[in-house]
């Protein structure tokens, strides 16, 4: 018989270390339908009729962020046959909170004290058996990072889940409560599975609204529950959801100190509190956080990343791929058309992708170990008080850093905040952040305008990051973003040697989903770009085409360019480039030397900077950059974005409000900053520019209108005056 | 009572009361911040704290801090 086993647990409780300890990679990762939680799935290594239910970190069963409703409604509604809790053992008294709503649910429990070696090494005892007695379930010990114990719970979970024995959860609550629980047990018996009778009349008595609207109870029923809820109410002097949360805690308390020795109680200054005192120290937190910063990017984009990617490009993509295909190609007597399609289109296509994937791997892992030993977490208490200001959260800074990699998991890096408004803000804004496959965009103009320049790459960051401010402050005062970013609480799990099982895993899934794209979306468009710009009409008729200008690339490039005119680009080759850049940053460099009939360029296209010199102003090549750093990103990343916006209207918004934001400023430095160095004579565009900074500044300092909930400020105050 | 942004750090001090929003009163109490329940300032930046709760370190921002009132 096929078991399934739920693994539920708090948020650093160490359920990603089992869950991977226990399934090995036999795992399928995706999405919980309809929302955007991840989910995983896996089955027991060794035993394959067993498969583990990974479910999302969770502090409590009630239904108010999306990890809870998903696994929530997960064991309500799918029933697995048994659940795993782990509870943290260094920690177990907040663990525990939720382990008394799980056995609530009726469903065979297995609670595994987790991290028990350092509960052992802190010289603390834990009665696993009391605990067990007191809980009403199985409590086993377990340490998922040195793999002890985690394989003889999922067993016994199993066996349990077997069995299929009806489990009595203990009574948590005091008489009055337990009195009004039973009262609900008996009104709504029937109308729910047996098994979660309990579940159900505790979460009535709370005034749960999902499980009230679900169980459509009538109104004389309801009215006399109400009675009873009322009644503990008023003896208790509190709600009826405050109730239940304080004797959940007060019995847990109980168990824990009949279960639980301390070796050491009180206050004391654990490593992490020490380390903790030096890192979100008031005046050395942000000169740490930026050497720490400084190393990670010295790591991935310095010396050895740039090695790495180099080889890949020059040697691996180049000498290997490229060349041994053609002639091995050319060797079989293979059509001409068909060695520039494989050679020329796909592999060196796709190649120009796989460049970047071991830099790309470095900085993931660099994030990665940062996240496992738990300074991710700090960095978002430490930004927090900056991002504030401009109406984002702390939360937002993580998926901005994993942006300065690729916008792909950056997007995806969002789920963790758990406001939809916060959440919202920084899917459209954190790809205004250079991404690896934007550096050639740079690298390019810095050299064909500006002498290779260090201030140009260092203004792309600027530009980056003054994008999100003005986005944050611009953005938080229309109705849908209006409010305070939601206010910021988050664990801060202690800091701890990085376990390399859990690294690599959170590094290749990252760079996973940049990898994937190469396989599909840039095969595709190589394949199309190439075809569009080898064939075309000439007076032989339609064919393959030796002058570029004649292509059918050219063609549709010239036909929209003119939109580019007042950017200082209107030509067809940077419109194509444009286009280009929307299936591939780094393809644009690529396609705009094909465009101005260079075959074979190099990363930063040294070969087209004499042209591109002497066909377009500086300034209008400083405007082409910024255009691009902040215009919609790669047709992969607004995959990302339409995934996790989860919504056709927001997805619209979102890209739309980039396209229309990175126009606006390219507009204002090609027609301003022309008009300064002369490039650009005065006109009507100047004009329209003028005309868009006043409004963007206005946008800037104007009065927030709404309040806290989007209701207009203005109006409340009148009706205050008429009061 | 005073907020707990105001109370004296690395001395336990005991919830009297959190105010606000229910929504964020409880997600404060499924993190153990509940009346009663004993709290200690470990750091403080900017006005955004540190604290304990029962074993773990819980980071929250300064108007959270002002939310909950401790005996003192």
């Amino acid at each position: 018989m096929e078991v399934k086993i739920a693994l539920a647990g708090n948020p650093n409780s160490g359920k990603t270390t089992m869950f991977n300890d226990l399934t090995g990679s036999n795992q399928r990762v995706g999405n919980w339908p309809g929302v955007t939680v991840e989910k995983k799935e896996g089955r027991l290594k060794g035993a394959k009729d067993i498969i583990i239910q990974d479910l999302p970190g969770i502090y409590s069963l009630s239904p108010y962020t999306l990890e809870e409703v998903v696994a929530r409604e997960y064991l309500v509604n799918e029933k697995p046959d048994a659940i795993i809790n782990i509870v943290d053992g260094t920690n177990i008294e907040r663990n525990l909170y939720l382990t008394t709503q799980l056995i609530e649910l009726g469903i065979p429990t297995v609670v595994a004290v987790n991290m028990i070696d350092i509960v052992r090494k802190n010289g603390d005892k834990i009665d696993l058996k009391k605990l067990g007695d007191a809980l009403g379930c199985e409590v086993m010990a377990t340490s998922a990072l040195k793999g002890e114990g985690s394989q003889a719970v999922a067993q016994r979970a199993a066996e349990l889940a077997r069995e299929n024995r009806e489990f009595v959860a203990p009574s948590v609550f005091n008489g009055s409560v337990e009195h009004a629980i039973a009262h609900i047990e008996e009104s709504i018996e029937g109308k729910v599975d047996r098994r979660f009778l309990r579940w159900y009349a505790i979460k009535v008595f709370e005034r749960d609204e999902k499980v009230l609207e679900q169980l459509k109870l009538d109104g004389a029923l309801m009215q006399h529950l109400e009675e009873h809820i009322a009644d503990c109410e008023k003896e208790m002097d509190d709600d009826a959801e405050s109730i239940i949360t304080n004797q959940r805690y007060a019995y847990i308390a109980r168990i824990v100190a009949s279960a639980v020795k301390k070796k050491q109680t009180g206050l004391k200054m654990s490593v992490s509190d020490k380390i903790d005192h030096i890192v979100t120290n008031r005046i050395l937190a942000l000169p740490i956080f930026v050497v720490v910063m400084a190393l990670v990017y010295w790591i991935s984009m310095g010396p050895l990343g740039t090695f790495l990617t180099d080889w890949t490009n020059d040697v691996l993509v180049s000498e290997w791929a490229v060349e041994g295909a053609r002639g091995w190609l050319e060797g079989a007597g293979v059509a001409g058309w068909l060695v520039g399609l494989v050679c020329d289109g796909i592999i060196a296509g796709v190649g120009a992708v796989i460049g970047f994937v071991p830099q790309m791997l470095l900085l993931f892992l660099m994030l990665s170990i940062l996240e496992d030993v738990g300074y991710m977490a700090r960095i978002a208490f430490i930004m927090d008080r900056i991002f504030r200001k401009f109406g984002l959260s702390g939360k937002s800074f993580i998926p901005m850093l994993i942006g300065s990699g690729c916008g792909v998991p950056a997007v995806m890096a969002s789920r963790t905040i758990e406001n939809e408004r916060d959440r919202r803000m920084t899917i459209m804004t954190t790809c205004f952040i250079p991404c690896g496959a934007k550096l050639p965009i740079i690298g390019m103009i810095a050299g064909a305008f500006f002498n290779d320049g260090w201030w140009v790459a260092t203004s792309a960051y600027f530009v980056g990051v003054i994008a999100i401010i003005v986005s944050g402050i611009i953005l938080k005062k229309l109705k849908a973003f209006a409010g305070e970013a939601a206010p910021f609480v988050m664990e801060l799990p202690p800091y701890h040697a990085p376990a390399a099982s859990n690294v690599l895993r959170a590094t290749w899934e990252r760079g996973w989903s940049f990898i994937k794209r190469a396989g599909t979306v840039i095969l595709l468009s190589s394949i199309l770009i190439w075809f569009l710009q080898a064939f075309g009409v000439t007076e032989n008729g339609f064919g393959m085409v030796e002058d570029n200008n004649d292509s059918l690339l050219a063609a549709v490039g010239s036909a929209v360019a003119f939109i580019f005119i007042p950017l200082g680009f209107g030509t067809w080759q940077a419109t194509v480039g444009v286009v280009g850049g929307l299936v591939a940053k780094e393809n644009l460099v690529t396609i705009m030397a094909i465009c101005y009939g260079v075959a074979e360029a190099s990363e930063n296209g040294e070969e087209i900077w004499g042209v591109l010199q002497s066909s377009y102003a500086p300034i209008a090549g400083y405007s082409f950059m910024v255009f691009n750093l902040l215009c919609a990103p790669c047709f992969a990343a607004m995959g990302a974005i339409k995934r996790e916006m989860n919504s056709p209207k927001w997805t619209l918004a979102a890209i739309g409000y980039m396209c229309g934001f990175a126009y606006c400023v390219s507009l204002m430095i090609y027609q301003l900053g022309g008009l300064i160095t002369g490039d650009v004579g005065f006109g009507v565009w100047t004009v329209v520019a003028l005309a868009v900074l006043v409004g963007m500044i206005y946008l800037l300092v104007r009065k927030n209108r709404y309040g806290e909930y989007g209701e207009r400020l203005d109006a409340k105050k009148k009706a205050a005056v008429n009061v | 009572m005073l907020p707990l942004s105001l109370a004296e750090p690395r001395v336990p001090q005991s919830i009297a009361k959190i105010t606000g929003k229910d929504e964020v009163r409880r997600h404060l109490s499924e993190l153990g911040l509940v009346v009663g329940e004993e709290v200690t300032v470990i750091s403080s930046l900017a006005g955004n704290l540190i604290l304990q709760v029962k074993d773990s370190r819980i980071a929250l921002d300064r108007e959270l801090a002002n939310r909950i009132m401790v005996r003192g």
